[in-house]
Order: C-alpha cells, then structure tokens, then sequence
C-alpha cells in the first residue's frame, strides 16, 4: 500500500501552514462571534434585567481570564521544552475550564427561574453562553487530546504546534467572552 | 469606426423603440408616475451601456476571429491608459447620476408628504391570508376577504401596515400605486401615496392589494380588491357603511 | 465499502443522538421530535463523516494511533473519503451536476404549474415546496459548483502545487456535502417546507419538520464552504510554485481568493441565521416573534451573508470567463491589474450592501440612502471586469471554440443580469419591482446567464484535463446555441410580467398574465430539452471520446503543462515559474520551465499595469 505523503510545500514548513490554517479558522469563528453579539440589541435591546448574577458573571470572567494566564504558561513551557511544567499547566487549564462550565450550568439553573428561553432576554442569555460554552467544551476536549499525547513522552518535537494550537484556541474562546461579558451582564 | 457606427446606430433605434412603448400602462399615483419614469430613465442610461457590449462582441466575433487549426498569437496589448481611465470616468459618471437622479431624489420624492396631513389615513393589518383596513376616524372596517377596498381620488392616503402578534410576515402591495411595504408582527410601517386615478380591479387587475411577501399556502390568494373613486362618491360610501 | 459503512455508522450514530435526546426531552416534558432529530442528525453526521473513511485517515491521529492514506486506486477512490484535490474536484462535480438536473427538473415542474394561471400540477403546498427546493438546491450548486468543483481541481495545477494546504480539511469539506442534499431531498417526506430559499421566520419556525431539515442542510452546507474557502486562502498563499509572485498568478487564482475570503467570513452569519431558527423551534426561544423578538433580525443576518454569497458565485466565474477569454483570444488579459482592484474593491463592497435586499421590509428609513449609493458603487468594479474583456478580445485572434462561446455568452446575459441590479438598487424603483419576476428574471440572468454559462464553458475547457479525452465540438456548438437562444427567450422575457404587476412564489395569478407566461414556460422546456446534448457529450465522450492531448488549446498556464489527466502529484517534474501566464504573442515572457532553472529570472518584474 502506497502511503502519499503530500509533498507540502516548496516554501513553507508545515508549522507555518498549520498556523496561518489557524488564524484563518479564527477570523472566521470571530466573524460568528460578531453576528452573536449584533443579534443581542435586536432581540431585547440594551436592557439587562436586575436579577441576573453580577456576582456570578464577574467571578465567571475572572476564572476564564486566569486560565488564559495558565494556558500561555504551558505553551511556554512547552517551547522551552519543560514537559512536566506543561502538563500541569494543561491540567490547570482544563480544571478550570470544567469549573467555568459548571458556573454557566449553576447561571442557568437560576436563569430559568427568572427568564426562560422563551423571553426575550432569556433567548439572548442562554444563546450567547450556550454558544460559547460550546466553544468551552470544544477547547477543554482539545486541550485533553493535546494532554492525551503528551502525557508520555519526554520532548515536544513534533507536537509543539497540538500546543500552541489548542492554546491559541483557548485565548480565542476566553477573548470571545471578554465581548459577550460586557454585552450581556453590563448594558444599560 | 464601423463598431462606433453600429453602436450608435443600434442605441438609437433601442432608445426609439422604447420611448414608443407604453412598458407598463398608467400608475395610478404620483409616487408611482415617479417610479415609472425612473424606470424609463434608467432604461434609456442602460441602453446604450447594453448595446456598447452587444455591439463589442458581434464585432469582435466576426472581424478577428481566426480561421485554421494554427495557434496564431495577436499583438501583446496588455492595457492601455486611455482605456482604462476613460471607461472609468464615464461609468464613474453613470453611476453618479444614476445615485442622485432617479436614486436620491426618488426617495425624497416618495417622503415628501410624510410631514403633510393625510386626507385619509387606514391601518392596514395582515394576517394568514386575508386583510383587514380600518379607516381611521371614519368609523369603518373591513374584514372580509371579499370586500372592496375603496379609495378616494385626488387624495394623499396613508397607510399604517402591521401584521397579528403571532403571525407572519406580509407585504401589502397596491401594484396599480406601484407602492409596497412589509407587513411585520410587532412593528408598523407607512407609506403615503397620493392617488391621481379613477380605476377598479373589474378594468385593470392591478388596482388589488397583493401579499408580495411569501406567507405560506394561499399567499397567493392573498389579495382586496380596490376601487379608486371620485372624493364625493367615497365620502358617501363611507356615509353608507357607518350607517 | 466506505459508503455503506458510512451510512450504517450514521444510522448508529442516529440512534445514539436521537436517544440521548429522548432521554432529556423525557425528563422536561418537551414536545420530543425536534430536539431528536438535530441531536440524532449531529450524531449521525459525524458515524457518516467516521465511515467513509475520516476515522481511518484523520480521526486515528487525536487519540495517537497511526493513520493510514491512500488516495491511489480505480473507480473505487471517489466513493471515499479521499484527500487528492483532483478526486474531491470530480466528487464535487459529479454530486452537483446530478443537484443541478434534479433542481432542474423541478423547475420543468414550476413551468408546468405557471403555464397558465389556475391550478394544476401542484397543490399550493406543493409548489411552494418545489420551488424552495428548486431556489436552495440550484443556489447550492452555484456556491459550490465553481469552487469546490472547478477550483479544487483546477486551483493547485494553475498555481503548480501537488494539493491543497489542508488535503484533509478538504476531503470533509466535500463528505459533508452528500448529507445535505439527502437531507433536502427527504424535506418533501416530512410536510416540505414552504418559505423559499431565503427562509425568512416566522414563517419559517412555524413550517413542519421538512423546515427543520432545510435548516440543519443549509447549516452543514454552511460549514462546507467555510472550510473550502480557509483552505483556498491557505492554498494560494502558502502553496504557489516558486516564482509564482502575486503578479504572475492567474486571473483565475486571485478570483479565487477573493471569493473563498467571503466564503471564510461571511458564512458564519447564515450559519447562525439557522441556528437561531433551530434554537426557536427547539428550544422555544423568542428571536423573532414580539413582544422582544425582531423579525428584521433575521433579514439582515441572512442577507449579510447572502449577498455576498452572490459574489461568492460570480468571482470565479469572472475568473474563470477572463482566463478563457484570454487563452482562446491568444491575447494577455488586458488590464490585469484593474482586474485585481476591482476583486478586491468587490469583495470589500460586498459586506456593505446586504439591506439593499430589505428596502420594502421596514427597516429604518435612514438605512435606505446609504445602502442604495454603496450598491451602486458596485457596478463600477463590475465594469472594470467588463472592460477587460472586451479589451482582450478587441483585435485578438479568436478561435471560436465552445469554451469561449460560453465565455462570451457570460459577457452578454451578465450586462443583462447586472444592468437590471441597478434597477432593483434604486429604492424608488425597488418598491415596485421588489418580489416580482422582475427579480426572478434579474438574478437568473446574472446565476444562470453568469454563473451557469460560465461553468459550463470552464466544464468544456477543463473537459480534456480532467478526463484525458476530448469531447465532441459539433455536439458543444449545438448545446450552446441551443441553450443561449432559448435561456435568453425564457428569461428576458420573463421580466415582462415583473414590469406589469405580477408576483413571485404564486402558483396561480391574474389570468390577464397568461401570454407571457405561456411564453415563458414554452422556452424553458426547451432550454430544459437543450441540456441533453450536453449530457450525451459529456457522458459519451468520457467513455468513448478521442484522446486528449496534454494542451489540447495551446494555453499557457501550468495546468496544461502537465499530463491529462494529471499524475496523483500533478508535476512530474515540479515547475519554477518565470514570468505572468498570458505572454501571447511575446516571446520574452515564458511563463515557467520544468527542472533546473536560474534563480534570477524570479526577479523579473510582474508585468501589465
Ligand atoms: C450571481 C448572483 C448575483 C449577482 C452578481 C448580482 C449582482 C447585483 N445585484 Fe442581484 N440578486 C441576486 C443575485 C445576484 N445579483 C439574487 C439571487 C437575488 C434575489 C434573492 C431573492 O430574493 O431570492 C438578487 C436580488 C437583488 C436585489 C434585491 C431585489 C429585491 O428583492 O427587491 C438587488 C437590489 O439592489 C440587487 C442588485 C444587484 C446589483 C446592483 C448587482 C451588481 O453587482 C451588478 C453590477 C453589474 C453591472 C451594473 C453591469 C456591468 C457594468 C457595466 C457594463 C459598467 C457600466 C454600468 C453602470 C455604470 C451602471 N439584486
Ligand atoms: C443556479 C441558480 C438557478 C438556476 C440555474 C435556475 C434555473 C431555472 N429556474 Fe430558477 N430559481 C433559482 C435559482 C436558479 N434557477 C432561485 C434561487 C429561485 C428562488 C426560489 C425562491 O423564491 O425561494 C428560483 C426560482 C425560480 C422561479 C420562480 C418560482 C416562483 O417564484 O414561484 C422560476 C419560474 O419560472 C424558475 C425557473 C427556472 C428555470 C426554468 C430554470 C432552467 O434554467 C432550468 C433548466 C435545467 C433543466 C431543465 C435540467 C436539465 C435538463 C434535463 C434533465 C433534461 C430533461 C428536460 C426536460 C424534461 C424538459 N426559477
Ligand atoms: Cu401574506 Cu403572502
Ligand atoms: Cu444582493
């Protein structure tokens, strides 16, 4: 059996080409972000009720912030190639990650009590975190591939850019948030 | 040369035939005289624009074409500064005059009386598929799919559109007014109309309100009749109806 | 097999989703069917994906193991998921020529219905259903025909790359696509759906299920041009032979580039178009329907998308028309570098013209002004395309072959298509016309007189590269002369009924209607008849038809500097190009040499201004 190896490119290595597929693939999802936020004025303007959780949101976006702070130390670690450094900081990561989507449950379950799905700001409420928490999940499941991988073996070598790609990933979900905070708990 | 001359030539005898048509009958309101005339006036710019391709492509087809199976290379003109800058400025130009005359003007022409009182003013409401109007201070209604929306002449009407809470989106379009509007829950929308002509659905079909706004099964079916009347006659029809 | 097990793994994977969902909706005591069906079909779509090959070649990778590709092999390589860009370019093809004649026919039907103006094909139901099915099927094939089809397999080999940046990435691209034409072929099954191609809510959250199946297709179909416009981007970037300087790429790579930047952003907005309709039936959430709902919300979100998407059809068939043009005319494309701004002044403009789509919906007043200026700002980059091929044609050697007959043909009906958008960009003119066949007419002049006519001619000017046969010239003429004269019968005069006061999506209309559309149906069943030419020629020549040369039309760019069809690395020998591809008629300009070659010659300055 002939296994192609497509003789990728001419001028470019393919950590290169892995980043640029990166942060087109980012541009894009932002492009979604954006159409996220656009919708949240149309469906129930610029009011915010009383009851949501400020306590909770601030606290939520705290938690998100500081994970960004673990994940640059693990891609750190991992160009410097101090491998146990990384995977602590990949797990912290992740636990945290796990935390915020436990918080987004606990803002749901008291969400239903005062603005279901079915009223307006409830539609806007649990789309834009739904959505995102989404985006929560799918970076924590990266980041635990990435962990899977590594988690035996001594040098990076070649898994340098799972790293730097789920880490990217994981900045990109935590900026994402950093719009959606303000747009649904600050408006007035 | 030749090309110029067939363009000419064939821009004249298309302008000619258009100006002799009567493309879509009389509208039956000032607004939608303006719009029939912007219609004609862009036709008339987008003629000779039309008839410069047509013209580029014949010509081109039968004088250079190469006979033979030998590939045979023309000269290497690759652009030419005159070219290209001059077709730039005169479709720059086109589309100016295109954006200020009919565009911009056309909408301050269509809001020109929103400021104005209204001779007669109906709330306009949608619903799966039928229309209800309700004249405003005239104690009238009309529910029925098969009633008659009656309209006076020489008159500015201005409609209040909207559609039921839990409906759908319609369009309320009078196509004989050459106006139409959306028809959205939650949300009223105007338009003003100034009526300039007797007619009714029974002599041209297009003095009907028609849905233009796909809402489901019988959006088709959709539609009033309307009948556009001497003021006098309307005012004693309304007398009728609240009697 | 793959496809078998992928349809057996997206039946499991069904089941799965389809029981997790039960089990929640048991416990809240919501209605069950919807939420079943989105989660059953995620599930499935992935079991699908797994099947037919991903699992093997790229899903192995996440959990460490060792993958295994091998895109060699017979007949038995399309029907899995394969990563060469030529086979994903055929896979593409093939599914969307049958989408097109399916799509095609139905419209035979919408004919028959409009021949006169009562009711007799259809029930109301029915037609509506017909003719969303019609409008999304033949949208999809536009959005996809020119680049996933033509580009895919045509992109690399202009550029003298041996694939794609991200060969996987592409290969899904093109598996997601089979699940969304099964899911809209299914729609008429489950009550149909009856809101057009544009889906606009509330009708559209109130359709029976076939509405849910339209939006989860259209989603998917969604994530499939994201991703083939990143890896377009990618591709021409990062994978240009060397010497390949952004002045020597061919008119139809930067074509390329400027759609796949649309297809990579603006698609994201009619994904979440969709998604909100999904959220509002599944979740009984309020976008759309007051008190707190806007029903304009989702007007500006899909035409945000959609109009663009219109550009995202036209640009690679400019594209493909001008490289045509230039290669039959032996002539370089004249103002190559006008060309380029105008790509780019279009892709910029196309974000900013989207409401020009609601100038009767009630949207702001003030909106109306700056929407038309801007729309009509269009038509000058858009002329620019028109300069350049009248200009490369004008005292050029034409040879009068079918692909240039359809390029030429694309110049025609699209000053039809584009000069009638003026008239609908015009807010006073717009209000009257709006929804009638006037627009029906305006923008099938510019997809099908456009697009189509340009897909065409790249399909028979590609013919011999992609099948390594020549097709029949004479049955070519036929088909084209056959479908220009009656596609221009049927739709120019399909504007008359527009002008006079008749609306679309109606199965029945004022009988004083009638002539014309009699007219009108009588055209298209031949234009429909003139397709079988086409199908004949392009079935028999590609079992039957002669051998084709490597450059059957003596063209220069690097595609044809290869064998037909090309080996599964495209070049044997990889080439370093040394000038722009159109030096026609000039000696000094060699386009690329194969080997060795000096480094000095990539120094060259980039030619035309
Ligand atoms: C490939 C697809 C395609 C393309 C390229 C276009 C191109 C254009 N379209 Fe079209 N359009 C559609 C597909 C397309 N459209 C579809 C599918 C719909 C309906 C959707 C639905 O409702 O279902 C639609 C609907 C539509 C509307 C909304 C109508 C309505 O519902 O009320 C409008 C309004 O502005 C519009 C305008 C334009 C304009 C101004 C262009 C311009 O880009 C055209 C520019 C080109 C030229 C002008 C000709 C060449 C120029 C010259 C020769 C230079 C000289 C000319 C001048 C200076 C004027 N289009
Ligand atoms: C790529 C885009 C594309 C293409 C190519 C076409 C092609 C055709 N379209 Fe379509 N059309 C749309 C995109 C397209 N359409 C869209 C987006 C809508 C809007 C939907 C909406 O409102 O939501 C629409 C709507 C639309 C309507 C309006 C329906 C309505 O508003 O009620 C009509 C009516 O005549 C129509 C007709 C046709 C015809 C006759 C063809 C013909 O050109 C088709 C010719 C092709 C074939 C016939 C198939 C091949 C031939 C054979 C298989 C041989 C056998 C032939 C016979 C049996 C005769 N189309
Ligand atoms: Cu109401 Cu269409
Ligand atoms: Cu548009």
């Amino acid at each position: 059996m002939t296994i192609h190896v497509p003789n990728v490119n001419h001028r470019f290595d393919p950590l290169t080409i892995n980043r640029l597929g990166l942060w087109l693939f980012l541009v894009s999802d932002a492009s979604f972000f954006i159409a996220l936020l656009s919708s949240r004025v149309f469906v129930s303007g610029t009011s915010t009720p009383d009851e949501i959780n400020q306590v909770l949101g601030l606290s939520l976006t705290v938690l998100l912030l500081l994970s960004s702070l673990t994940a640059y130390r693990a891609e750190v670690a991992a160009e410097n190639n101090d491998m146990s450094h990384m995977k602590n900081m990949l797990l912290a990561t992740m636990g945290m990650g796990i935390l915020f989507v436990f918080g987004v449950g606990y803002e749901w379950y008291e969400a239903l009590q005062h603005f279901p799905p079915s009223t307006g700001f409830g539609t806007v409420l649990f789309t834009l975190t739904g959505v995102h928490v989404t985006h929560v999940a799918t970076g924590i499941l990266t980041l635990g591939f990435v962990y899977f991988r590594v988690r035996k073996i001594e040098t990076i070598g070649d898994n340098l850019f799972a790293v730097e790609g789920a880490v990217k990933w994981w900045h990109f979900v935590d900026v994402a948030w950093v719009f959606i905070y303000p747009t649904l708990y600050l408006l007035k | 040369m030749t090309a110029a001359l067939i363009w000419v030539l064939l821009t004249v005898v298309a302008e000619f035939a258009l100006l002799s048509l009567n493309l879509f009958g009389d509208a039956a309101t000032k607004q939608g005289q303006f719009i029939d005339d912007a219609f004609i006036l862009l036709m008339a710019l987008a003629i000779p624009v039309f008839t410069f391709v047509v013209t580029m492509i014949g010509y081109v087809v039968i004088k250079f074409r190469a006979d033979g199976d030998e590939l045979e290379d023309a000269a290497p003109v690759r652009t030419h500064k005159k070219w290209v800058g001059s077709w730039l400025i005169w479709t720059t130009l086109l589309t100016i005059v295109v954006i200020i005359y009919p565009g911009y003007v056309g909408v301050q022409e269509l809001r020109e009386t929103h400021e104005e009182e209204a001779d007669l003013t109906v709330n306009v409401t949608g619903r799966r598929w039928q229309w209800s109007y309700e004249y405003e201070g005239r104690a009238v209604s009309l529910f029925a799919k098969d009633d008659m929306l009656i309209l006076p002449n020489d008159s500015l009407i201005r409609f209040y559109v909207t559609s039921e809470d839990q409906d759908v989106i319609h369009s309320f379009w009078i196509p004989a007014f050459r106006m139409k509007i959306d028809a959205v829950p939650g949300l009223t929308t105007k338009f003003d109309v100034n009526t300039t002509k007797i007619g009714n659905f029974n002599d041209d079909v297009n003095f009907r309100v028609q849905c233009a706004e796909l809402c489901g099964r019988d959006h088709s079916l959709m539609f009033t009749r309307v009948k556009v009347v001497e003021p006098a006659e309307f005012e004693q029809w309304i007398a009728d109806q609240a009697a | 097999m793959p496809l078998v097990r992928g349809v057996i793994y997206a039946a499991i994977g069904f089941a799965i989703g389809g029981s997790i969902s039960l089990g929640i909706t048991n416990m809240t005591g919501e209605d069950y069917k919807e939420p079943m069906i989105v989660l059953g079909y995620v599930f499935a779509i992935i079991g699908w994906l797994m099947g037919v090959g991903m699992w093997k070649i790229w899903g192995r990778e996440w959990f460490g193991k060792s993958t295994v590709n091998d895109p060699t092999g017979g007949w038995e390589r399309y029907l899995k998921f394969n990563t060469d860009h030529k086979v994903i370019g055929i896979q593409y093809l093939a599914t969307l020529a049958v989408v097109f004649l399916l799509a095609g026919l139905l419209a035979m039907g919408l004919r028959a219905e409009l021949a006169d103006s009562g009711q007799n094909v259809f029930t109301k139901n029915t037609y509506n259903t017909t003719m969303s099915l019609h409008g999304i099927m033949m949208i999809a094939v536009a959005v996809a025909a020119v680049m996933g089809g033509f580009s895919n397999y045509v992109l690399p080999l202009i550029i003298g790359a041996e694939d794609v940046a991200f060969p996987r990435i592409n290969a899904l691209s093109f598996w997601v696509v089979p699940p969304v034409v099964v899911l809209l072929l299914l729609t008429p099954l489950f009550g149909g759906f009856d809101f057009g191609w544009t889906a606009y809510p509330p009708l559209a959250t109130q359709a029976p299920i076939g509405g849910l199946l339209f939006e989860l297709a259209f989603l998917t179909f969604g994530i499939s041009s994201i991703l083939g416009g990143l890896n377009f981007i990618a591709t021409i970037i990062t994978q240009r032979a060397p010497g390949m300087t952004w002045g020597r790429m061919p008119i139809f790579a930067w074509s390329v580039l400027a759609a796949s930047i649309i297809s990579l952003t603006a698609t994201q907005w009619v994904a979440y178009g969709m998604l909100m309709i999904i959220f509002e039936r599944v979740f009984n959430m309020v976008f759309f329907s007051p008190p707190g709902g806007n029903a304009l919300l989702y007007e500006h979100i899909f035409w945000f998308y959609s109009h663009p998407a219109v550009y995202i059809m036209i640009l690679p068939a400019f594209g493909a028309e001008l490289e045509i043009i230039s290669h039959f005319a032996r002539k370089p494309i004249f103002a190559y570098r006008w060309v380029v701004r105008a790509f780019a002044a279009i892709v910029a403009l196309s974000f900013v013209v989207w409401a020009h789509h609601l100038f009767t919906s009630g949207m702001g007043e003030e909106l109306a002004v700056p929407f038309m200026v801007l729309t009509e700002l269009i038509s000058i980059p858009t002329g620019i395309i028109f300069l350049s091929a009248l200009g490369t044609v004008w005292r050029s050697k034409l040879r009068l072959k079918v692909p240039l007959l359809f390029a030429l043909a694309v110049v025609f009906n699209f000053a039809i298509g584009g000069l009638t958008g003026i008239f609908l960009a015009d807010v006073a003119t717009d209000i009257a016309l709006q929804d009638t066949y006037f627009v029906v007419a305006h923008f099938h002049y510019t997809i099908m007189g456009g697009e189509m006519f340009a897909i065409f001619a790249a399909g028979y000017y590609w013919f011999p590269k992609i099948t390594g046969r020549m097709y029949n010239e004479t049955l070519g003429r036929i088909h084209f002369a056959l479908m220009f004269i009656l596609y221009n019968i049927t739709f120019l005069v399909m504007f008359i009924p527009g002008t006079v006061g008749m609306n679309r999506r109606v199965a029945e209309y004022p009988p004083e209607f009638e002539a014309m559309n009699l007219i009108v149906s009588i055209a298209a069943f031949g234009l429909g008849l003139s397709f079988l030419p086409w199908i004949y020629n392009m079935l028999n020549s590609w079992i039957r038809g002669p051998k084709a040369p490597d450059n059957p039309w003596g063209a220069k760019t690097l595609e044809w500097q290869t064998s037909s069809p090309p080996p599964l690395e495209n070049f044997k020998v990889m080439p370093t190009v040394t000038g722009d591809p159109y030096g026609y008629g000039d000696e000094s300009v060699v386009h690329a040499r194969f080997g060795k070659s000096s480094p000095s010659s990539q120094a060259a300055p980039a030619e035309g201004d």
